[in-house]
């Protein structure tokens, strides 16, 4: 099962994608794009009343929640997203400490994955030079479809070195970078409770479509 | 599927053609004259330096503009309705620049056709400088 | 450092501009310059290219209460939502206010955004174009 656990739509300042049009262009693009689904990982905010069945009952892919959140470590992804996370935790912070945030999301049911770690100022790799690591690791975003030239390219030292799990996500922010990296699952899922389950115990790997959509094959 | 008024089909995921273009200092220099922001940043390598920047650097609106021209260039009739930019790193002159776009979504409603495009600026080793969205309108076909 | 801004400003206008009669030099010296072509006529007075409203600034770009840091702020993006025209003869106005102020981290570290609103309206009192500017403040 594939993922695109990294999105934003125009629930974030800087997109300007619907998700409904997320959703035909993956279904247009199924040949290219093998995509099952995408986690919607808006900036700083949490939508409780945000519902996306019947778009999944239309396109037949699934949509999952979650956040981007912004620590003293860098971005940070959290799946599982709850009441007593949001209660603990104001997501509009842009100093929210990773130490605290990453252990205690996952004893309250959720998994916090740092995100694009090889970026300058907000991502992991820059911080472990000079802070301890985070408690609690588990993956990290090793394939990012925003990152630049050999941004990515840096977090395989950090996973090598700290022996973490590795996700990919597109970070798209526009409607024509949705699925460009992506995570392939072996396990299925179909609910978050089985994604942040998936991220701490089964097997997955980042894969990367970008050549393939160059090329158009 | 909308058709336009020189009976050519915009399907999404229909390309606009590529812009390639290498703006000069001058053109920088001119272009924010024009636009009647004459900042430093804009004017000079050394001015721009003094404001802590690498060098010259090319204006977010001169950036918009070359949105604008890949859009008149695949409709040269179309209205443009909305415009939004992001800008995600400096733009420096004398380098080379692409500006693409895709068509992501079609409308018809009551006033024509409608089209959505994605908009990207990138440097020759793919960086993206400054994405965006474009939505238009195209002309009643006669 | 984070930047503090007194939110109560959001909202307050702080720029009105009404502009000189646009002039078709002024038209052909950024068509020029930009590149943008020229729209097709249309039997009315000649059209600017679509972003010849972003040339349309008042006399102040940013209210004047703020931080000096602010006074180097980057442009990090715009919204501009288009409607008439903009035509050789009209008479413009710019209305600017303060519309959002929110903080995010990025590459060059924590900042602060500052969205400013102008909405710009022709002489026949029909919006030409909102213009949402997001201005960057580290």
């Amino acid at each position: 099962m594939i993922l695109d656990l990294h999105t934003h739509s125009e629930a974030s300042e800087d997109s300007r994608a619907p998700v409904e049009t997320y959703l035909k262009w993956l279904v247009r693009k199924r040949d290219i794009l093998p995509i099952d689904g995408i986690v919607l990982t808006e900036h700083r905010q949490w939508d409780t009343q945000a519902d996306y069945r019947g778009l999944e009952d239309t396109y037949g892919l699934l949509i999952l929640r979650g956040a981007e959140v912004e620590t003293d470590y860098g971005h940070v992804l959290v799946y599982g997203v709850n009441a007593d996370i949001t209660r603990r935790f104001d997501f509009t912070n842009v100093r929210l400490s990773a130490q605290e945030l990453i252990p205690a999301v996952a004893e309250m049911g959720g998994i916090a994955v740092p995100c694009h770690p090889g970026r300058p100022t907000i991502g992991l790799c820059e911080h472990y030079e000079h802070k301890p690591p985070i408690e609690g690791v588990v993956a990290v975003e090793a394939l990012n479809g925003g990152s630049r030239r050999g941004e990515n390219e840096r977090v395989q030292q950090l996973i090598d070195r700290y022996d973490y799990r590795a996700v990919g996500g597109s970070d798209s922010h526009l409607v024509s970078f949705i699925g460009i990296c992506a995570t392939e699952f072996d396990a299925d899922i179909r609910s978050t409770e089985e994604l942040v389950a998936a991220l701490h115990r089964t097997e997955y790997r980042p894969v990367d479509f970008r050549e393939r959509l160059k090329s158009g094959a | 599927m909308v058709v336009q008024n020189r009976e050519e089909s915009v399907d999404v995921g229909h390309a606009l053609a590529a812009l390639h273009v290498r703006l000069t200092a001058e053109q920088v220099r001119c272009y924010a004259l024009a636009a009647r922001m004459p900042g430093g940043r804009f004017m000079s390598d050394e001015a721009a330096r003094k404001e802590g920047l690498p060098g010259q650097i090319v204006p977010g609106n001169m950036s918009i503009a070359l949105f604008a021209r890949v859009i008149a260039a695949a409709w040269p009739t179309a209205e443009l309705l909305q415009l939004h930019a992001t800008f995600r790193g400096l733009v420096r002159p004398e380098v080379p620049l692409v500006v693409h776009g895709v068509v992501t979504e079609t409308h018809r409603d009551a006033h024509g056709d409608r089209i959505e495009c994605d908009l990207v600026l990138e440097g020759a080793e793919g960086d993206r400088w400054v994405t965006g969205t474009a939505s238009i309108r195209l002309p009643a076909r006669n | 450092m984070p930047l503090e801004f007194d939110r109560a400003i959001i909202g307050t206008e702080f720029d009105r501009t009404v502009f000189a009669p646009i002039s078709h030099e002024e038209i052909l010296e950024y068509a020029d310059a930009s590149g943008e072509p020229l729209p097709p006529a249309d039997g009315r007075s000649p059209m600017a290219p679509p972003t010849f409203v972003l040339r349309i600034r008042g006399r102040r770009f940013m209210p004047t209460n703020l931080p000096e840091r602010v006074r180097t702020a980057f442009d990090a993006g715009k919204d501009i939502e288009f409607g008439a025209r903009i035509r050789v003869g009209d008479v413009l106005t710019a209305v600017s206010t303060v519309h959002d102020i929110y903080e995010k981290t990025g590459r060059s570290g924590t900042m602060a955004f500052l969205v400013l609103r102008t909405v710009v309206t022709n002489q026949a009192g029909e919006s030409v174009a909102v213009i949402d500017q997001k201005m960057m403040v580290r």
